[in-house]
């Protein structure tokens, strides 16, 4: 049968504080994102229509047990600098499922570069692309940015999960080629994909100090409990513009 | 790898740009003017110029282009338009590549070019990625943004049409 969410006329959404985001209210608030591809749903995930008077739109739940973005945003994340008309570049897609609400929530303004290695995935992601025109597709090894230079543009956003132990590098190579100054990483980081015999607190310091040493600035950092175990996400921003709020 | 480049290259889904650079004496000054440069395109339209623009003839042929850049290869394509749009004599002439590996297939073809990468080209390249848009607002190109996707749809269709293996890449 249906569940709570599809509550018809009783169902409230609000606007979180952070732009392009949700809650919807009920019993258990769940965070969600407007629908880009009204009907749809990209992995199964509960839809809620409200009228609003002048016609009815349509979110997507979005599960922070499915997500470590979302688990992010649950966790008190001040800010993921992912909004209306962002320019973001996604390392580690998998099949998409973020990555479509990254795609719902910088909207028709913004653009979400989303980089994939495996194939199997990246036939996922094709699919997810083919139907939200803000999504450019590459199935393409993220520790090779030059492969993909002709993809991408310069962005304001990089967001990464790519669980490889040389993941800070990565995210620096990626950085120096299409990060502009000023510009945002968020990192996830899963402990023991880096270092599996040392303490996670240590590991997520370690990983800050080597992105310190790449020109970033790391302004926050929240764990995942309990939507994961033993992961965190990191916030920094890129080349900070002297005088400017970052 | 300090040389100040007469020109750079930049790859875009839409064609090849060449880019010319305003001579500067020593590459600090440059990185510096660059770097004050990147949140304004006036400013650094003062440093960098559009001086040659090639569109892929259709997506076929972007495709073929996107293919060998990926690998560091110099596409006929490429060849044919760094002929027609650099200087005739070439010897003493700096040419900024975004790779090694393409600069090393270009050297065959261009034996009195020289080919520079890293560092300042980095910083160049980083440059233009920003202000490509106003730099070349005047070609007779459809949108930019439309090129990349349409691109990246078909770089990715045959990434995952040709993994005949049909494994996975993954390592985990």
């Amino acid at each position: 049968g249906a569940g709570g969410m599809r509550g018809g006329k009783t169902v409230v959404v609000e606007p979180h504080r952070l732009g392009g985001v949700f809650i919807v209210k009920g019993k258990e608030d769940a965070l969600a994102t407007k629908n880009m591809v009204v009907g749809e749903s990209v992995y199964g995930e509960k839809r809620v229509s409200v009228d609003d008077g002048a016609g009815s739109i349509e979110y997507r739940v979005w599960n922070p047990f499915r997500s470590k973005l979302a688990a992010s945003i649950m966790g008190g994340l001040e800010n993921t600098h992912i909004k209306p008309g962002t320019k973001l570049l996604y390392l580690g897609a998998a099949s998409g499922t973020t990555v479509s609400h990254c795609s719902d929530v910088v909207g028709p303004e913004g653009i979400v570069y989303a980089v994939e290695f495996s194939h199997r995935s990246g036939r996922d992601l094709l699919g997810v692309a083919k139907k939200r025109p803000n999504v450019v597709p590459i199935v393409e090894d993220a520790r090779h940015p030059h492969k993909y230079r002709m993809l991408v543009g310069m962005v304001d956003v990089i967001f990464s999960d790519v669980a490889q132990p040389d993941q800070a590098r990565i995210v620096a190579l990626n950085a120096q080629n299409f990060l502009r100054n000023g510009g945002h990483a968020v990192i996830s980081i899963k402990a023991n994909c880096i270092d599996s015999t040392a303490e996670p607190e240590a590991v997520f310091a370690g990983e800050v100090n080597k992105l310190k040493e790449e020109k970033f600035k790391p302004l926050e950092q929240v764990t995942l409990e309990p939507y994961e175990r033993d992961h965190a996400v990191v916030v920094a921003v890129y080349r900070p513009v002297k005088g400017k709020k970052v | 790898m300090s040389e100040v480049p007469h020109f750079v290259l930049y790859e875009h889904a839409a064609g090849y740009a060449l880019m010319k650079i305003k001579e500067f004496d020593d590459a600090g000054l440059i990185l510096q003017e660059v770097d004050a440069a990147h949140a304004d395109g006036y400013k650094f339209s003062q440093i960098v110029e559009l001086a040659s623009f090639d569109p892929f003839k259709n997506t076929e042929a972007a495709l073929e282009n996107c293919n060998s850049i990926s690998e560091g290869l110099a596409h006929p394509d490429l060849t044919n338009f760094l002929q027609k749009s650099l200087p005739k004599k070439k010897k003493h002439v700096v040419l900024g590549i975004n790779d090694s590996k393409l600069a090393g297939s270009l050297t065959e073809a261009f034996p009195d070019l020289k080919l520079v990468f890293g560092g300042v080209i980095t910083e160049i390249l980083r440059g233009t990625r920003v202000h490509f848009e106003r730099l070349a607002k005047n070609l007779p190109h459809h949108s930019l943004s439309k090129a990349q996707l349409s691109l990246g749809h078909s770089y990715s269709r045959s990434k995952v049409k040709f993994d005949v293996h049909r494994v996975d890449n993954m390592v985990i």
